[in-house]
C-alpha cells in the first residue's frame, strides 16, 4: 500500500461530521450534497493545503447530487477519502471515477441501509421501547438511545473499513455472497418482527351481535371470527393497506384520513 | 383555562433547536422518550410513558426512504403528550390528537428541504472561491439557525393553545367521533407495518411474518420473547447461508 497522508483520526473525524449533520442541510435539489462536502472538507483541506485550485475542484465535485442511508453510507465516506488521497498523491485517479463511484454505491447502500438499519434495527429497538413503556417501565423511555449508539459505532467501523479496503474491495463486498446473505437474513428478521408487532399492536374488533329468531339467543360476530382465526380483522387491515400501497399511489395522508373516517362511520352505525 | 407559558416554550425549544445528530435526535425526540421527559415534568412518569409509547406504536416501521418523511413522530409526541397529561386524557385519546400533528410536522421537513436549496446555491458560489469555512456553515450553522427560528413560533403557539382547544373539542365532540377515532388509533399502526411489508416482504419470506403474527395470537408471547426467537432464527439462517456459500466454493 502506498504512502498515506490521512490518519485514522481524519477518517473518524470526517465520519463524525457525517453522523452529526447528515440530514440537516438536506435539500430537494441535491439532497445530501452539502453534508457530504462538509463531511470531507477538513480532510480535503489537509490533502490540498498547497493546491488551491485542486481544493476548489474537489469541493465542486462533491457538491453534486448525493443521497444514501447514513449508517452503511459511512462506507462511502471512507472509500471516497481513500480515492481523494490517491488522486492527490499519485495523480492517476480521474475525477469522474470518484463521482461515478459515489453515484454507483449510493443506490445499493441506501437499499441495504433502509431495510437493515432504518427498517429492521430501528423498528426493533423502538418496539422494544414501546413494549416496556406501555407497562410504565422507565426502560421504555431510555431504550431509543440504543439506536444512535448502534448507528454511531457501526458507521465508525464502516468508514475505517471503507478507507482501508479501497474501491475494488468495497465493490466486491457489496456484491459478495456474504453481503447477500446478510441482507437476506436481515429482511427475514425484519419481516418476522413486523409480524410480531402487527400481532401485538394492530387492534380491531367488532361488537356486532345477531339475534336468531325469537329465542333471544345472540351470536357475537367477534367470537365466531376468533374461533375461525384469531386476529383475522387486523390481518385483513394490514394486507388491505399492503394491497393499496402496491396497486395505488402511496398516499400516506389520504390513507390516514380514510382510516379515521371509516372508523367514525363504523362507530356511528355500530360495526366497530 | 389558559395554556402553560413555560411548558409551551420548553416544547418549542425541544422541537426546534434539537435538529442535528443523525439518529440522536430521532431517539430523544421519539414519543417513547418524550413520554418519559413529559412524565418527569408532570410528576407522573408511568402515565407519561404509557401515553408516549402508545403514540410510538403509530410510527413503528415508518421509514423515511430518501428522507421523504411520511409523518413526523417528534411533532406528534411534543404536541400530544403534554396535552394528554395536562388534561388527564387516556392513551387512546392522546393517539388521536397525535395523528394530525404527525402529518403537520412533515410540512416543516419539506420547508427545510426547500429553504436548503438556497444555502446549497450559496455553497456553490463559495466553492468557486475555495471558501471551506462558509461551506461548512451552509451545512450546519445556517440551516440550523434558520429552521430553529422558523419552527419555534408555530410550535409555541400550538403548544400554548393546544390544551384549551383539545378540551373544547373533547367536551363537544359526539361519542361516535371519539369512539371512531379510537378505533382508528388501533388500526393506524398497521400503516407502518404495511409499508415495511411492501418494501422488504418478498413472497418467499412472507411466511416468517405469519409465523410471528400467529405466535402472538395463539401463544400470547410479548415482543421481547419473540425478539429472542427472531434473533436465534436469524443466526441459524445466517450460518446455514454462509455454509452453503462455502460448499459451493469447494465444488
Amino acid at each position: 500500500m502506498s504512502e498515506r497522508v490521512l490518519t485514522k483520526k481524519d477518517i473518524t473525524k470526517s465520519r463524525f461530521r457525517w453522523f452529526i449533520t447528515l440530514e440537516l442541510p438536506n435539500s430537494f435539489e441535491r439532497l445530501q450534497a452539502v453534508s457530504f462536502t462538509y463531511t470531507i472538507s477538513a480532510a480535503l483541506q489537509k490533502l490540498y493545503k498547497d493546491d488551491k485550485e485542486g481544493l476548489k475542484d474537489a469541493l465542486k465535485r462533491h457538491l453534486e447530487f448525493f443521497n444514501t442511508e447514513g449508517t452503511i453510507g459511512s462506507l462511502i465516506v471512507g472509500v471516497v477519502l481513500a480515492l481523494e488521497e490517491k488522486k492527490k498523491l499519485e495523480g492517476d485517479v480521474d475525477p469522474e471515477v470518484i463521482t461515478n463511484l459515489k453515484l454507483g454505491l449510493m443506490g445499493p447502500i441506501a437499499g441495504i441501509g433502509d431495510s437493515l438499519i432504518q427498517g429492521t434495527i430501528k423498528s426493533i429497538i423502538l418496539s422494544l421501547a414501546a413494549s416496556f413503556g406501555l407497562q410504565g417501565n422507565i426502560i421504555g423511555g431510555l431504550l431509543p438511545f440504543l439506536f444512535p449508539l448502534t448507528v454511531y459505532f457501526v458507521g465508525r467501523y464502516l468508514a475505517i473499513l471503507g478507507y482501508n479496503l479501497g474501491t475494488e474491495a468495497v465493490n466486491k463486498l457489496i456484491g459478495s455472497g456474504l453481503m447477500t446473505n446478510i441482507i437476506n437474513v436481515a429482511s427475514i428478521l425484519g419481516i418476522f418482527m413486523m409480524g410480531a408487532l402487527s400481532g401485538s399492536y394492530v387492534k380491531l374488533s367488532t361488537p356486532l351481535e345477531f339475534t336468531i329468531g325469537s329465542s333471544g339467543k345472540s351470536i357475537a360476530v367477534q367470537e365466531v371470527l376468533d374461533s375461525l382465526l384469531p386476529g383475522l380483522l387486523p390481518l385483513l387491515c394490514i394486507f388491505g393497506i399492503v394491497w393499496y400501497f402496491k396497486n395505488k399511489k402511496q398516499n400516506y395522508l389520504l390513507l390516514v384520513i380514510s382510516i379515521m373516517i371509516i372508523g367514525m362511520l363504523g362507530s356511528l352505525v355500530g360495526i366497530f | 383555562m389558559t395554556g402553560n407559558f413555560g411548558l409551551a416554550l420548553f416544547s418549542a425549544i425541544l422541537y426546534a433547536v434539537a435538529i442535528p445528530g443523525y439518529g440522536l435526535s430521532s431517539a430523544y425526540k421519539s414519543p417513547a422518550t418524550l413520554g418519559l421527559i413529559y412524565g418527569i415534568i408532570f410528576g407522573d412518569i408511568t402515565q407519561g410513558l404509557i401515553i408516549g409509547c402508545s403514540i410510538q406504536l403509530l410510527y413503528l416501521g415508518v421509514v423515511a426512504t430518501g428522507n421523504n418523511m411520511p409523518s413526523d413522530q417528534a411533532m406528534a409526541g411534543i404536541i400530544a403528550i403534554p396535552i394528554a397529561l395536562s388534561q388527564g386524557l387516556d392513551a387512546q385519546m392522546a393517539v388521536t390528537i397525535a395523528v394530525p400533528f404527525g402529518i403537520l410536522g412533515t410540512f416543516f421537513n419539506n420547508m427545510k428541504r426547500s429553504i436548503n436549496i438556497w444555502f446549497l446555491h450559496y455553497a456553490d458560489r463559495k466553492a468557486e472561491e475555495g471558501n471551506v469555512k462558509e461551506i461548512n456553515r451552509c451545512a450546519v450553522l445556517y440551516p440550523w439557525l434558520f429552521m430553529s427560528a422558523l419552527q419555534i413560533i408555530p410550535i409555541f403557539i400550538i403548544s400554548y393553545l393546544g390544551p384549551t382547544a383539545a378540551q373544547f373539542l373533547i367536551d363537544y365532540l359526539p361519542s361516535w367521533v371519539t369512539g371512531g377515532l379510537s378505533v382508528a388509533g388501533g388500526v393506524l399502526p398497521a400503516i407502518g407495518f404495511a409499508l415495511m411489508i411492501t418494501q422488504i416482504g418478498r413472497k418467499e419470506i412472507l411466511p416468517y411474518f405469519f409465523i410471528a403474527y400467529f405466535m402472538v395470537q395463539y401463544m400470547g408471547l410479548n415482543t421481547m420473547a419473540i425478539s429472542v426467537f427472531g434473533v436465534c432464527l436469524a443466526l441459524i439462517l445466517f450460518f446455514n447461508g454462509s455454509q452453503k456459500k462455502g460448499g459451493e466454493v469447494h465444488e
